[in-house]
């Protein structure tokens, strides 16, 4: 076993346990948007950074595992500036802010981010609605990669993939024809993982117009 | 890299199956746009689904950009900005009447953007086809439709007895064979403490140890020849004029660790870097020294060459095994390490070509001998190139620890016409930018890292006294926005506004930019995001004034 402390609490978790999921065990919070514990961990969005005793900078808690006498602060005030800044950035992609139920919305009112700051180039409004109830807004899309895996760790489907690249990255089903036309089996497990109703389920829109009531648990 | 994918492209590989990436880039050969057709042959022939050749055809530059029958790239690279402020760009664009990436409606011709040729020692280069031309007069030659080869020029070493710019002869893998000691051989590279040459600088032994000690059904030797880092010319040079060397270092490096398979993955930038590899290891195999049963050793090692499809990210290793597999190169996170989870999910080494190739001298005259190389300084010696600014550029072999006003006026004769050094970008975009104030500077790692700057790749670009230095971080900002590979958000995203923010005709508020440069540095998944700070933070400690910034 390998013995890590994380904000003063240590434990023992197997080798090759990552500090994300060891600190999810204690029950310590790191905000994340690319993690799906049902998918291999993918260093995308890097808003899961925590400082690490001796580390020269943060680093990413979903990818980086812990090794033995490991000291993890998961507050690190510079880990966090990068966190929020991170989501900053991500908003300023979207040209509207997330909505409320969304988990980018939920990480971004944890850290803090109360709207972005940047001016510049949106994601420019893409609706797909062919599926009878899978909707794809492509201006959504921050290109966490989770349908992706989804479809292909969860389901074996590989109907979706990464388009594009840089700032224009985004997410297509088979050769952009839409989920219908493409080997989609409408499992609706990437409508499940998407952390910004990119991908949705139509019913659920429907039933669920804006804005949503919060409820605290 | 999806687990599953590579498991489905090792089992159509061991079925003599292409990557979808091969199947494209040759429908694009073929008919100059890429179809929904295409990508389905596609798919069917490598065996990937649908979605992931999809995908893969909306990554690279040479999938995207539509071709007419006269298809024209300009250099858009640092050494031909420093050479014309881009002026070249703007000219053939006006004279073919056609924006980036457009073609004509009579699909005769088309241009495209390109980054870089590896001309930089003749900028400004432009390519029609395979023909790159280069230096005065190219736009006039390639608007008069009478563009030529452009001549390379000659390197010089200047060690007493060249290591790097010597012809392979093979006498260190067979020193190798002979003493049919891979553990004794894998010690002396790592006392020989050979660093990468590539940009990262990680110690070479370290990775052969680690893929040596994993477990596997085949191990694989990857040479990075994906030396996208405009300004550079040398891993050209040595896979095109000296490619023996490099599958010499490949075979040692395939023998200290057990592996039987070796992959070059060179640019498709360099059209001339596949047909001479491929000739080169036909020559070999001819020779005995790749093949079955290597010189009667019982050792059996061969190479594949294949191409890239333009994208510079797909110098980072973990993107480069995607792209030499035929997938989107994009980055993924380590663990796993190639070593462990390499081509075809196996173990796999990959080592910069410039870093093979100071391989087999280690092999033939062992560590003490190549430590000698550069007394008192990093081991070995560099391969170092320059640009069209200089009265000499070209590409020189050079001891480590020289001082960079050594290397610019005595080795590479200063700036023509009596213009002044200003700056010096040094190793590629990553890299920081040296004032012509501090060249007192030794060329090493160690050294240089102490400015701010790197030894990177070792191509080092001047810009003389006429260069506008906000134009300068628009130059590269550009560059590092239009390459980044989307996978993370702080380059995914920062990079685009730090380009917004440098490119508008505006102010720049120093604070918001110092925080973006450092949510890259911090953040970022791979050196592109991470290293892109390191010119501006350069820029910005030096000529703030020419940067327009204002206080927040």
């Amino acid at each position: 076993m390998t013995s890590v402390t994380i904000n003063g609490r240590t434990v023992e978790v197997e080798p090759g346990t990552t500090i994300l999921d060891a600190a999810r065990a204690i029950g310590e919070w790191i905000p994340t948007l690319c993690f799906d514990e049902r998918q291999d961990p993918f260093g995308a969005c890097r808003v899961c950074m925590v400082g690490v005793e001796g580390a020269p900078a943060p680093l990413p808690a979903c990818t980086t595992q812990v090794r033995d006498g490991m000291v993890v602060d998961t507050r690190d005030a510079t880990a966090r500036r990068v966190a929020g800044a991170v989501v900053e950035l991500v908003l300023s992609e979207l040209p509207e802010p997330p909505a409320s139920h969304t988990e980018l919305a939920a990480v971004a009112r944890q850290l803090g981010v109360s709207g972005t700051r940047w001016p510049g180039t949106v994601h420019e409004r893409d609706h797909d609605d062919r599926h009878p109830y899978l909707a794809l807004r492509h201006e959504l899309c921050i290109s966490c990669g989770r349908c992706v895996r989804a479809c292909d760790e969860v389901q074996g489907t590989f109907a979706l993939t990464a388009t594009g690249r840089g700032f224009d990255a985004n997410v297509a089903a088979g050769l952009d024809q839409g989920f219908k036309d493409s080997a989609c089996v409408s499992c609706g497990a990437c409508a499940d993982t998407c952390p910004t109703g990119a991908i949705a389920e139509l019913s659920l829109l429907d039933l669920a117009p804006e804005p949503l009531h919060e409820v605290t648990t | 890299m999806s687990k599953n994918l590579v498991e489905l492209i090792r089992r159509h590989h061991a079925e003599g199956a292409p990557t979808a990436l091969e199947v494209l880039k040759a429908a694009m050969d073929d008919h100059g746009a890429i179809t929904d057709d295409d990508r389905r042959v596609a798919a069917e022939r490598s065996g990937l689904p649908e979605a992931a050749v999809h995908g893969v055809s909306t990554f690279y530059d040479d999938l995207l950009q539509p071709r007419g029958r006269r298809h024209v790239r300009v250099c858009t690279g640092t050494a031909c900005f420093a050479a014309t402020g881009d002026a070249h760009v703007d000219a053939v664009r006006e004279g073919l009447g056609l924006g980036l990436g457009e073609r004509s409606a009579d699909g005769e011709t088309s241009l495209a953007e390109t980054v870089c040729l590896g001309f930089c020692h003749s900028s400004p280069a432009v390519r029609v086809g395979d023909v790159i031309d280069a230096g005065p007069g190219v736009v006039e030659r390639v608007l008069a439709g009478a563009e030529r080869e452009a001549a390379e020029p000659d390197p010089v070493s200047l060690l007493a007895e060249p290591v790097l710019i010597a012809p392979g002869t093979w006498a260190g893998l067979r020193a190798a064979l002979e003493r049919n000691d891979p553990e004794a051989t894998l010690e002396d590279v790592k006392a020989a403490e050979v660093r990468g040459r590539g940009g990262a600088g990680f110690p070479a032994g370290m990775k052969w140890q680690f893929a040596r000690a994993a477990t596997g059904e085949h191990k694989f030797i990857v040479a990075n020849g994906d030396e996208g880092d405009p300004g550079s010319y040398i891993d050209k040079w040595l896979m095109e004029r000296n490619p023996e060397l490099l599958l010499e270092g490949m075979a040692i490096a395939g023998f200290v660790v057990g592996a039987d398979h070796g992959f070059v993955l060179c640019r498709s930038e360099y059209p001339r870097s596949k047909p001479a590899l491929e000739a080169a290891v036909a020559r070999a195999r001819e020779a005995g020294c790749l093949g079955q049963d290597i010189l009667g050793s019982g050792f059996s090692f061969d190479v594949t060459i294949v191409e890239g499809a333009g994208s510079y990210v797909v110098g980072e290793e973990t993107a480069l095994l995607a792209c030499l597999q035929g997938l989107r190169g994009t980055v993924s996170a380590r663990p796993p390490f190639p070593a462990e989870r390499g081509v075809h999910g196996m173990p796999t080494v990959v080592n910069n070509v410039e870093t093979l190739c100071n391989v087999p001298f280690i092999a033939a005259r062992g560590p003490q001998a190549y430590r000698d190389l550069s007394p008192g300084a990093t081991p070995g010696s560099k391969l170092v190139c320059f640009n069209e600014r200089f009265a000499k550029p070209g590409l020189y072999e050079v001891p480590f620890g020289m001082t960079m006003r050594e290397l610019c006026e005595d080795v590479a004769g200063g700036l023509v016409d009596g213009h002044e050094i200003k700056a010096l970008q040094i190793g590629g975009p990553l890299g920081g930018i040296l004032p012509g104030a501090k060249l007192d500077t030794p060329f090493d790692f160690d050294a240089l890292a102490a400015e701010g700057c790197m030894v990177g790749h070792g191509g080092i670009v001047a810009f003389d006294e006429t260069t506008d230095m906000r134009e300068l971080a628009r130059h590269l900002l550009h560059f590092g926005a239009s390459e980044s590979c989307g996978k993370c958000f702080p380059c995914r995203i920062g990079l685009r506004r730090a380009h917004e923010m440098l490119a508008a005709d505006a102010p720049v508020d120093r604070r918001r930019l110092e925080e973006l440069l450092e949510t890259l540095e911090l953040g970022s998944l791979c050196a592109h995001g991470g290293g892109m700070p390191a010119p501006i933070r350069s820029l910005l400690a030096h000529w703030p004034d020419e940067l327009g910034l204002v206080a927040a």
